[in-house]
């Protein structure tokens, strides 16, 4: 750190100061203010969580091979079908991309040394780690059997699992959320680079924007509505406990009013990372840009006025039902847009089948049956018959596998060599990326016919008849975990042994891809000055294409 | 330019700026932006228990009148006027602050935790209060008084619906306080039952909504009362009462932390007409934290008291 | 909107340093001071007359007039950019968002106001 002035610059090969060497003790990680060393911890954390979600699914999948409940006791598989829920929604999906993708490239894309509440944001991962440790803490000591919904008075009253425990960890876990979504809004407001004005902000950027809204409006609601549980679980009394005098349709509409627009985020910042791969890697710039950010504000604001089509069945009156269904059917408006405009961005444009624009492409195919599944169970009829059937498990699977983590491991890929500076094996990127559309779609495409056949969610046995498709399901789970294994071995071999990376490896015009790979701690060498439209891909963007080509050249010689 | 963020260390433009930040207004302008949206966030986590307080409210008016009834509006109001103070020196801190005025601010910040510790004190008494007289919701945290307990023990526990100091000489015939496992208490069914009994010669009134008139009655429709399922829905109104001024107080408390820290910093001369959004930003805090009291005290402490001229 | 990446480029000259003076600051406390007593003796009269429940609407009114009076001038929002006007107005447009489509269900039901 003291030799910084005989450090060269800008030449490949040698040591140039950057975010990952400039600093190499534990405690220059632990108490550091940069967001790209934040967003590094938090994508080692949430792969962690991951990983142990994942393990889950699979234990439910092994369960679901046979039609009786022999590998897992029926107490025990609702413990693990709660888990998978509370490490998947809670501690995986909510912040995978904001608080790793977001995190590290919003201040990047703007053109800002960092975010504008860095101790803020390192408090944040605290916090995060906290709210987990209590978690896992609670799932060792015997873990949680409720559903990751939390429904009263089931959780409130009769459970006598961990529900104490797990309700404080997500309490905890949620201001993580709140604080990044806080962070994020004042950055986006206050720290764009000269010349960076709204309508040249990425759409990721603006995704995140419609993201951290929720988080700021919604996530408090969560909060406290969980407090409550934990409090009347302690105290016994009867806020939404029915025998007591409470009202457990309460504790939907305050579950919901978070959990709904929480759905949003989990595949807003999707939408986000799939609006550059699909704008990037066709060479074009996106159709209808300011269709697509404001149908992400859209989406965020709409996601907050349908969260009662969750309770069609549960007893809310019929007129509520019947607004909330319509309302529902509104919301398809701006994922439409979105659609539309990849489709449209895709036409006539000069695409490239590199392994991001694989996920990216993926997306869109899974997304729009999500999407449409999704309007089946916001029509108040049709949802009678698939209330709490796999028809509903397909659906969000669809919309949070197919959307988020599709989306996430694209955007992984993306910007991988900006991170690391290493460039990941292309072979084995595409392999996994095929391995992971096929073995999704052999997972979740039976559960959405099991679900229109009757099978309901949340129970070890199911009628004999069901075995052939919980079959199929089962073998294509197999083939998704082995999919989404395999970047773990290649993006690790890629940081030993990988190529170095170009500053600009996909030829971009992106801010991001104008500062060096990995990025200096204050991201940029100077202040950048925009001068150029977004998704600009001609000559008045300012990028010398040939002198990235070169560089590139030079480093893969 | 590679050492660019060691050698930004030693071009500081102003003391306090972050390196972050391009100039003072640009971290002003953030600073300011990042508190709002924080209230922001605390408008909604109050909201939920608002929303609680609404639905259930709804449902039960006549209990939490009831309820409402034995809370002491006296203190509650006297209260109420305490926090207007304290945001009123916190207003003036503020004020001086700008102006650099040392002695003024750390006076003003004394006086806002001394009326802050007031408020905290009030509140500590009232919860006493309810501690002694079983009107804590929950089992245990009330005080125990056994039947054989010697008279001693009965003497200044004025039982809800009751005004002597003495609870066995209470009211003729009422029972002794006895309250061996600290458990919720509730004696007050009088306006409950005058309402009950109009409701029942006049079934078309409006002294009761058809939810109260099914939840409060012996069967649905019977439109007799049942003391103990209007018991629970007046322990229902406790229980948010304590949840919401419990966590208002905690707000309170980390406040008081807060001025701890502004008060260190304000006695080391900090701040300036160029520097002072700390004190600006705690005092953001500091007022919404009376704002949610200001809708705190009518919503929790003066909804039955025009009832009071029934005479009941 | 490009004028506003520019514009924290100079620091805030526009906004006066003394906002309403210390004899603003004694007006608002009164007003803050006369709407708690009023508040409290409001609540004593009974206003079920003019339909059930006015005794509390009338208590909401002056609550959020204290509010508005503590937010505009102690918490100095009428000097305030537009984003902290959007991000205060937005939290309770958000908060009322909730109460009105969760009461939509419960004043709907069977046993509710609109109900029967």
């Amino acid at each position: 750190m003291e030799t910084v002035g005989a450090i060269e610059t800008g030449s490949y090969g040698t040591a140039k100061l950057n975010y990952l060497n400039n600093g190499s003790t534990l405690k220059s990680w632990l108490l550091t203010k940069d967001h790209k060393r934040i967003a590094i911890m938090y994508l080692i954390s949430v792969s962690v969580f991951f990983l142990m979600g994942g393990l889950y699914a699979a234990t439910i999948r092994l369960e679901l091979l046979t039609p009786a409940s022999d590998l897992l006791e029926t107490g025990t598989y609702n413990k693990v079908f709660t888990q998978h829920g509370i490490l998947m929604v809670f501690f995986f999906l909510i912040p995978s991309i904001p608080a790793v993708l977001g995190n590290f490239l919003i201040p990047i894309m703007i053109g800002a040394k960092d975010l504008a509440l860095p101790r803020i944001n390192l408090l944040s991962l605290y916090i995060y780690w906290l709210g987990g440790a209590i978690t896992l803490w609670a799932l060792m000591q015997g873990g949680v059997d409720t559903g990751w919904t939390f429904y009263t008075p089931y959780s409130t009253t009769f459970s006598n699992t961990y529900v104490l425990a797990v309700g404080v960890g997500i309490f905890i876990n949620g201001f993580s959320s709140i604080l990044t979504g806080v962070n994020f809004l004042v950055t986006i407001h206050t720290m764009r680079a000269p010349g960076m004005t709204w309508f040249r902000l990425p759409l990721f950027v603006w995704a995140h924007y419609a993201v951290s809204l929720i988080f700021v409006l919604g996530t408090p609601v969560v909060a406290i509505t969980l407090l409550l549980v934990a409090i009347e679980r302690v105290a016994h009394v009867g806020i939404f406990d029915p025998a007591l005098g409470g009202d457990p349709i309460l504790f939907q509409h305050m579950f919901w009013f978070y959990s709904h627009p929480a759905v949003y985020i989990m595949v807003l910042p999707g939408m986000g990372i799939v609006s550059e791969l699909i704008a990037n890697f066709a060479r074009k710039r996106i159709f209808g840009y300011e269709f697509v950010a404001f149908s992400s504000i859209g989406l965020a604001v709409f996601g907050f006025l349908v969260w009662g089509h969750h309770m069609f069945v549960s007893g809310q009156s019929m007129y509520a039902s019947l607004v909330f269904s319509f309302l529902t059917m509104v919301v398809a408006i701006p994922s439409a847009i979105k659609m539309f405009n990849w489709t449209a961005t895709l036409y006539q444009g000069s695409i490239s089948f590199d392994t991001p624009m694989l996920y990216g492409l993926a997306f869109m195919g899974l997304f729009l049956i999500g999407g449409f599944t999704g309007l089946y169970l916001g029509a108040l009829g049709l949802n009678v018959h698939l209330t709490d059937t796999y028809f509903v498990i397909g659906h969000f699977h669809y919309v949070m596998v197919g959307g988020q983590v599709i989306a996430y491991l694209g955007g992984l890929h993306y910007w991988w060599p900006k991170m690391t500076g290493k460039m990941y094996s292309e072979f084995w990127g595409r392999v996994a990326a095929m391995l992971i559309f096929v073995g999704f779609n052999l997972t979740f495409f039976p559960q959405l016919i099991l679900g229109y056949l009757g099978m309901p969610r949340r129970y070890a046995a199911y009628p004999p008849e069901m075995q052939v498709l919980n079959i199929f399901s089962s073998a294509g789970a197999s083939v998704l975990g082995v999919g989404l294994t395999m970047p773990v071995f290649y993006f690790i071999h890629s940081l030993i042994k990988g190529k170095p990376a170009p500053d600009n490896p996909w030829l971009l015009p992106g801010l991001e891809w104008r500062t060096s790979s990995p990025p200096p701690t204050e991201n940029f060498d100077k202040p950048p000055v925009v001068t150029w439209e977004v998704y600009d891909f001609s000559d008045e963007s300012g990028l010398d294409i040939e002198a990235a080509k070169r560089e590139a050249a030079a480093v893969n010689a | 330019m590679s050492a660019h963020s060691h050698s930004d260390k030693f071009v500081y433009h102003e003391p306090g700026l972050q390196h972050q930040f391009d100039d003072m207004g640009q971290q002003e302008e953030s600073v300011s932006l990042g508190m709002w949206l924080f209230l922001a966030q605390e408008i909604m986590f109050f909201g939920g228990l608002f929303t609680a307080y609404l639905v259930m409210r709804s449902k039960y008016p006549l209990a939490f009148a009831s309820g409402s009834n034995h809370l002491d509006a006296f203190l509650g109001g006297a209260n109420t006027l305490v926090l207007i103070v304290s945001s009123l020196t916190m207003a003036l801190t503020v004020y001086y602050a700008q102006k650099g005025n040392r002695n003024m601010q750390v006076g003003l910040i004394v006086l806002t935790m001394l009326f802050g510790l007031t408020f905290l004190g009030i509140k500590a008494y009232e919860y006493t209060d309810k501690y002694n007289h079983g009107l804590v919701p929950m089992a245990g945290l009330n005080r125990r008084v056994k039947a054989d307990a010697p008279v001693a023990e009965h003497v200044g526990l004025v039982l809800p619906g009751e005004t002597a100091v003495s609870a066995s000489e209470a009211k003729p015939g009422a029972e002794p306080y006895v309250n061996p496992h600290g458990e919720f208490q509730w004696r007050e069914y009088e306006l409950v039952q005058h309402m009950m009994d109009k409701q029942r010669a006049e079934p078309n009134g409006h002294y009761l909504t058809l939810n109260e008139q099914l939840t409060y009655s012996t069967s649905p429709g019977s439109l007799i009362l049942d003391k103990d399922k209007f018991r629970d829905k007046v322990r229902i109104f406790f229980y948010i009462y304590f949840v919401m001024t419990g966590l208002h107080a905690l707000h309170m408390i980390i406040g008081l932390g807060i001025m701890t820290w502004l008060l260190w910093m304000a006695y080391k001369s900090t701040f300036n007409a160029e520097y002072f959004s700390p004190v600006e930003m705690s005092g953001l805090y500091w007022h919404f934290v009376d704002i949610v009291w200001i809708f705190l005290f009518p919503l929790l402490y003066l909804l039955g008291r025009h009832y009071e001229h029934l005479g009941l | 909107m490009a004028e506003q990446t520019t514009e924290h480029h100079n620091p805030h000259v526009e906004v006066p340093n003394e906002h309403i003076g210390i004899p603003g600051y004694l007006g608002v406390f009164t007003v803050l001071v006369v709407g708690t007593i009023l508040t409290y003796y409001v609540a004593l009269m009974d206003l079920d007359w003019i339909f059930p429940g006015a005794n509390t609407l009338v208590a909401l009114g002056i609550a959020f007039t204290k509010m508005t009076v503590v937010g505009l001038f102690f918490m100095h929002v009428r000097w305030s950019p537009r984003l902290v006007w959007m991000s205060a107005v937005g939290a309770f447009f958000w908060l009322s968002i909730m109460f009105a489509y969760t009461m939509q269900d419960y004043l709907t039901r069977g046993t509710g106001f609109f109900g029967h």
